[in-house]
């Protein structure tokens, strides 16, 4: 059978649609199989939260009197970009305090922000004829800003490998602590209810759709950064880091409960984020698509003490073994953590299912697709001539 | 039996004396040794004691007579459930796996009577959730 967005809206719009999460409907599909579930079901709902590092958000503060063209800011000591006309400034995730206090950053502004505290701001410029201040020290607030969105450029990763420490010390990376010897592994994926793993060659997820995001409604902007096509796949779909997306939305409206910054030990600042993405049932094979079990979604495992972008994996396992609590590794058991809320994933998913059975979330058709293939590329040391 | 957890702390001048030995031999108790640490400072222990109620109480009072300062641990680490993610990032570092995921809830629990005081779990916890009690 065949579904349109158009028919599916206008069933959300009469509170008539059938709307399901993406583990709700792996029950369905054992128990109804494919076909009867694709009759059944409109739309599958997925959702993540993570450690979005590359993320951030845009501000626009307002002219100043008299007015400045900021060169350099800093919110609440933190610096942010400001290589953007006079009063407009980006500030990411990451950035650490100037201080050297690494463990508050940009994620925490975004999330004092969205929680209305008062941020300092500071800056300082050369002053022009247009725009004669050269300094400011004031504060705002999410209330006094023009402009305040997030832009993240790569968010809700399609998969990621699994990191363990094969060395003698303890590691500290953005994928948590890693104890020695293996003592423990990480992974950072909410699998069979990630969004990207639900639709994994992006038939229904393009430039345009309409997400949840961090607790607001979203949109995909671009394909994400480091997006790549060419991961291997298992069951359908990719084994390890392969598709990613760039969404934008207003950080009125978003939650603290769904963006939250973290800190992770000696590697500095990052976001927490959650997205949830809706996916429409258009036919029996988005309806395949949706029924993948954590069984069915495979990871590798790789050393985070080989300090390389080659690392090669060690293994791969499912997430359903790495959520069991520990998994088979050089010859013992190790035990496993998550990086992702799981607990978070579902109520993203189950919040996005509520709102669109009560009408207040419609699908979107994507304006543009993302790109079939895209190969990632390295950062290699090369001459001015080679690069010609 | 009931277990209950101590922090000893020993002066440098009777770090020799074998007081684990004499909670053992004397008072019949059974020991868990935690943590132990000696410095110019003299000795700290983390142990936990498994005996009757009556038997801990007399080891405890050896242990005072014999000028070991002795603090019940009761509260060590405290998760804060409103910081919290729920991620489990916690759940594999912990030697005893005193977090645990509930995996019909996905919430991960914090399970106070296992906790050892290693504090291996203070600089793992992405959003800062758990803390020393006495930080609190």
């Amino acid at each position: 059978m065949r579904r349109t967005y158009e028919e599916i809206n206008e069933k959300i719009k009469k509170g008539d649609a059938v709307v399901m999460t993406a583990e709700e409907v792996i029950g369905v599909v054992e128990r109804d199989g494919i076909d009867e579930a694709t009759k059944e079901v409109d739309v599958v709902t997925t959702g993540t939260f993570g450690a979005m590092c590359s993320s951030g958000a845009f501000l626009n503060f307002g002219h100043s009197e008299p007015p400045i063209k900021m060169t350099k800011v800093w919110l609440n000591d933190v610096p942010a970009y400001s290589g953007l006309a006079a009063v407009d400034a980006y500030i990411g995730a990451t950035e650490p305090r100037e201080d050297g206090n690494i463990d508050y950053g940009g994620a925490n502004v975004i999330e004092d922000l969205i929680a209305g505290k008062p941020v300092r701001l500071r800056a300082t410029a050369f002053g022009t004829d247009c725009y004669p201040r050269r300094e400011i020290d004031t504060f705002i607030s999410l209330a006094t800003l023009n402009q305040a969105y997030m832009y993240n450029p790569r968010n809700s990763y399609q998969n990621y490998g699994v990191a363990t420490n094969s060395s003698e010390r303890t590691l500290f990376t953005y994928m948590g602590k890693l104890l020695p010897k293996y003592g423990n592994a990480t992974y950072s994926s909410a699998g069979q209810l990630s969004p990207l793993l639900n639709d994994p060659h992006l038939r229904t997820i393009g430039i345009g759709t309409r997400i949840f995001l961090g607790g607001g409604q979203g949109y995909v902007a671009w394909e994400g950064t480091q997006y790549r096509t060419t991961a291997t796949e298992r069951n359908g779909v990719p084994t390890g880091a392969s598709r990613s997306l760039a969404v934008v939305g207003d950080l009125r409206g978003m939650s603290t409960e769904f963006v939250r910054a973290l800190d992770f030990q000696k590697y500095g600042p990052s976001l927490g984020v959650g997205i949830g993405v809706p996916i429409p049932i258009l036919d029996e094979d988005m309806m395949k698509c949706v029924s993948v079990r954590d069984d069915q979604i495979f990871a590798p495992i790789l050393d985070y003490a080989v300090q390389s972008r080659n690392r090669k994996p060690m293994k791969e396992v499912s997430y359903a073994e790495l959520r069991s609590g520990s998994v088979e590794l050089a010859g013992k058991r190790v035990r496993t953590s998550s990086l992702s809320s799981y607990f978070k994933a579902k109520q993203i998913a189950e919040t996005l299912k509520r709102q669109m059975l009560k009408g207040e979330f419609l699908l979107t058709r994507p304006v543009a697709m993302l790109p079939a293939e895209r190969a990632q590329m390295p950062l290699d040391l090369h001459s001015r001539e080679e690069v010609a | 039996m009931p277990i209950r957890k101590f922090e000893l702390t020993f002066d440098p001048d009777i770090v020799s004396e074998p007081i684990t030995y004499r909670i053992v031999k004397d008072y019949d108790i059974m020991i868990n040794i935690l943590r132990a640490e000696i410095d110019d400072q003299g000795g700290r222990l983390m142990i936990a004691f498994e005996g009757s109620g009556p038997q801990i109480l007399k080891a405890v009072k050896y242990l005072e007579e014999n000028g070991v300062q002795v603090q019940e641990l009761k509260e060590f680490i405290r998760k804060d459930d409103t910081l919290c993610t729920n991620c489990g990032m916690c759940v594999s570092i912990c030697p005893v796996q005193a977090y645990q995921v509930d995996n019909k809830t996905w919430k991960v629990i914090f399970l106070n009577e296992k906790c050892i005081a290693c504090g291996m779990c203070l600089d793992a916890c992405p959003p800062g959730a758990i803390k020393l009690r006495a930080q609190i």
